[in-house]
């Protein structure tokens, strides 16, 4: 016991007195307040000018100026504003649709300009136009059939064609101005259309808190996937390395002679564990402060973030299912790191496991959307992904305590699995040097007892 | 102290990887408060046997017995143990390291800073004590792997190549400070392939050779049952072939100057002075030289192959 202490001290001591350390401690909080608040600051920035020609081929150019007003007008296609309460908007939003609200927030302006064929052929126009682009005079033209009121397609030639926003914002406002010449043509008021078409409020309560939900939410379960997710990434790399350094150096050796192997392997995950479990304390903290004193200081300068009611049972589950994606990531970098000779070999072989890591991470925005589907119950359950995606559930909407529990106890019982493998493999892995053990020597070493 | 006690004790030990036998029906004795040498070229084994005595690995067959009982993780704290592979934290400084190898070995307590004291002193790294290992030369290092081995005042000491990579000075420190330890009453076991070393400090010898046993038992045993058979010579003048026969010289060797001849078995020293002072040549040095460990051991492999 004594040594099994020694371990866990040693471990979490030469961690804890790092500068490192402290370095996350601070740039920790700060990422996530810049996750926060560069979205927004993104969404201020103005993009530079979109010069478009326009070669109108309807019927004594009919369409040009509707079409060019249409294009100029700052109104966006909601038929609001575009103006600062976009920025708070973008924050509060989901994260998937946050980069489309920061897109549409920018100011996209254009410059448009007729094109006179003056009795040319099309192809001869175009080629003047593509020289004007290459020359850097313009940024693409618009071909407006002279069907266009029925069912003529419009053509978009420019130099960045994958600029989806831009190329959406032209499509919508070309739309918007063919509509409205349709309907003149069939003598119908567009403000009455407009009213007709104005869409309900509607506000979105939580059933157990009875909070409104703003989107903030959201935003806090995105938050706490990406933590989970990156601290098991970052303590899983922490092991391989201290697994690899032990045998680089030939320390095991040393070690062995003193101690078993599980006891080992053991005390240096729990004592990585714990330089984990210090940060998110310390995060925790932070979190608290910036809840009371942050928030309010932002919404004095016309940000509002509302931060999501957290129930002191979420902490607990925060802890359950860290530690069990911890131990699950660990344990198989532990595993890694004993077959390896180098950190840079370990990260090849670690590979694969960091894939299943990203897959959970990315099953959370399926599990956001519906947290009560089978998709999401099946993720859940399995041990891999449940770290990040039970958890993900668990914020949104709580599943019943009996999949909570189940998760769990099939999420530790893969850790004891993967212990005992683990521990078979790195008992002969550590003190195998010069050349990393090939697939078929594992599986002898877990067979041999 | 009973001479038939034995700190350690391998009857029939035989450990297999897959095919391959690292150690095979190994019996040996090592006697309390002795120096013993386990020697053999690199391969032969000698890594395997203290593996197993140390209980990182477990033998396929046969028994260990430590201090006259059956290996037990607690017995693992009464020895030290210096492996041939061996390295040191290297963010680590010099005296927590060291306070961490004492408490894998359950030492702990005041008794680990006086001990840590004492054997940084003696080493002459007193200075380097609150310095990470990555700051010390690679001398140093190894002084500092030495003292994580004798820290906990083991009764037993296990010793794998201790001087490869010390400079002359450090060897002669180490040496020093293995002697004393013997003083004290500890027991010793080397293992190394530089028969030298093992010639200067072994009181007892074991040699491996391809996993077996080739010999064993004391170094004067040893080197007695070998007998005289080899003559250091200094000659001038005309020999007349006497060293040419081979009823009377197995083997020459011409060093610079000096020539060392072996005998023929049954040959008589003698026999061969008298007929080189018969051929008139002027004998300069003819002197019966005690066979080396290395002699012994080349002959014993050539034997049992």
């Amino acid at each position: 016991m004594t040594k099994f202490l020694a371990v866990i001290k040693r471990e979490y001591l030469i961690r804890v007195r790092t500068k490192m350390f402290f370095v996350m401690i601070i740039l920790g909080p700060v990422i996530i307040v810049l996750f926060t608040v560069v979205p927004a600051l993104i969404a201020q920035i103005k993009v530079g000018t979109t010069r478009i020609a326009i070669i109108d081929q309807t019927e004594s150019s009919s369409m040009y100026g509707r079409v060019r007003d249409s294009i100029l007008s700052k109104v966006n296609d909601e038929g609001e504003e575009t103006g600062e309460s976009e920025a708070a908007r973008a924050v509060n939003s989901n994260a998937m649709t946050r980069a489309a609200n920061t897109e549409r927030a920018r100011e996209t302006s254009f410059q448009v300009e007729p094109v006179q064929p003056g009795g040319r052929s099309l192809d001869d126009v175009s080629r003047e136009l593509n020289e004007r682009i290459k020359r850097d005079e313009l940024d693409g033209y618009i071909i407006l059939p002279p069907d266009i009121l029925q069912d003529g397609e419009v053509k978009y030639y420019g130099r960045n064609v994958g600029d989806v926003f831009t190329r959406d914002q032209i499509k919508d406002r070309i739309s918007r101005a063919v509509r409205d010449q349709r309907m003149e043509n069939e003598k119908i008021n567009p403000a009455l259309i407009e009213k007709i078409n104005k869409p309900v409020n509607m506000s979105a309560i939580n059933t157990e808190s009875g909070r409104q939900e703003s989107g903030g939410g959201f935003f806090f379960v995105f938050i706490v996937g990406f933590l989970v997710y990156i601290m098991i990434i970052m303590y899983g790399q922490v092991i391989l390395g201290a697994v690899v350094e032990e045998k680089e150096t030939r320390i095991a050796e040393m070690l062995f002679s003193s101690i078993r192997s599980f006891p080992l392997m053991l005390g240096k995950l729990i004592g990585v564990s714990l330089v984990a479990l210090t940060q998110f304390a310390i995060w925790a903290l932070a979190f608290v402060a910036f809840a009371l004193y942050g928030v309010g200081m932002l919404s004095e300068r016309g940000m509002n973030i509302s931060l999501p009611p957290i129930p002191p049972i979420f902490f607990l589950y925060f802890f359950l299912f860290f530690i069990l994606g911890y131990f699950i990531y660990a344990t198989v970098y532990a595993l890694v790191g004993s077959m390896v000779t180098t950190t840079q070999e370990g990260g090849q072989v670690a590979m694969p496991v960091l894939f299943m890591l990203i897959i959970g991470f990315y099953f959370a925005f399926p599990v956001i959307r519906s947290p009560n589907s089978p998709l999401a119950f099946w993720v859940s359950m399995f041990p891999f992904f449940s770290p990040i995606t039970m958890l993900v559930r668990i914020v949104t909407q709580t599943p019943p305590v009996w999949q909570i529990a189940l998760s769990l106890t099939i999420g530790f019982a893969t850790v004891v699995l993967l212990m005992w493998l683990a521990a078979r493999i790195y008992r002969i892995g550590m003190l195998m040097y010069g050349k990393r053990a090939t697939i078929p020597e594992v599986m002898r070493w877990i067979k041999q007892a | 102290m009973n001479e038939n006690e034995s700190t350690l004790k391998l009857t029939n030990v035989t450990k297999r990887y897959d095919e391959f036998t690292a150690v095979n029906n190994l019996s040996l004795r090592v006697r309390p408060g002795r120096i013993f040498g386990l020697i053999g070229p690199n391969g032969a084994g000698k890594t395997t046997t203290i593996r197993m005595i140390v209980n990182i690995t477990a033998p396929d067959e046969g028994a260990i017995e430590l201090f006259g009982q059956q290996m037990t993780p607690e017995l693992q704290d009464r020895i030290g143990y210096l492996p041939e592979e061996r390295g040191l934290y290297k963010k680590m400084k010099v005296a927590d390291q060291l306070r961490f190898f004492a408490e894998l070995k359950n030492f702990k307590g005041e008794r680990v800073n006086d001990a840590i004291n004492y054997w940084l002193d003696r080493m002459g790294l007193m200075e380097w004590k609150f310095k990470k290992s990555s700051e010390l030369s690679k001398g140093m290092q190894q002084k500092v792997q030495f003292i994580a081995a004798v820290l906990h005042n083991p009764d037993l000491m296990i010793l794998d190549e201790p001087s490869s990579g010390l400079d002359p000075v450090a060897q002669e420190l180490l040496r020093d400070v293995v002697l004393e330890l013997k003083a004290k009453g500890k027991t010793i076991i080397f293992s190394t392939h530089q028969m030298e070393m093992a010639e200067r400090l072994c009181d007892d010898i074991c040699m491996i050779n391809r996993s077996q046993k080739v010999l064993d038992g004391s170094l004067r045993e040893v080197k007695h049952s070998f007998g005289r058979n080899a003559v250091a010579l200094r000659i001038e003048g005309g020999s007349d072939g006497v060293l040419e026969d081979r009823s009377l010289v197995a083997k020459v060797e011409r060093n610079s100057d000096e020539i060392e001849a072996l005998l023929t078995e049954g040959a008589d020293a003698q026999e061969l002075l008298k007929r080189l002072i018969a051929s008139g040549a002027t004998v300069n040095r003819f002197e019966l030289v005690e066979p080396s460990l290395n002699d012994i051991f080349i002959a014993k492999v050539e034997e049992s192959q």
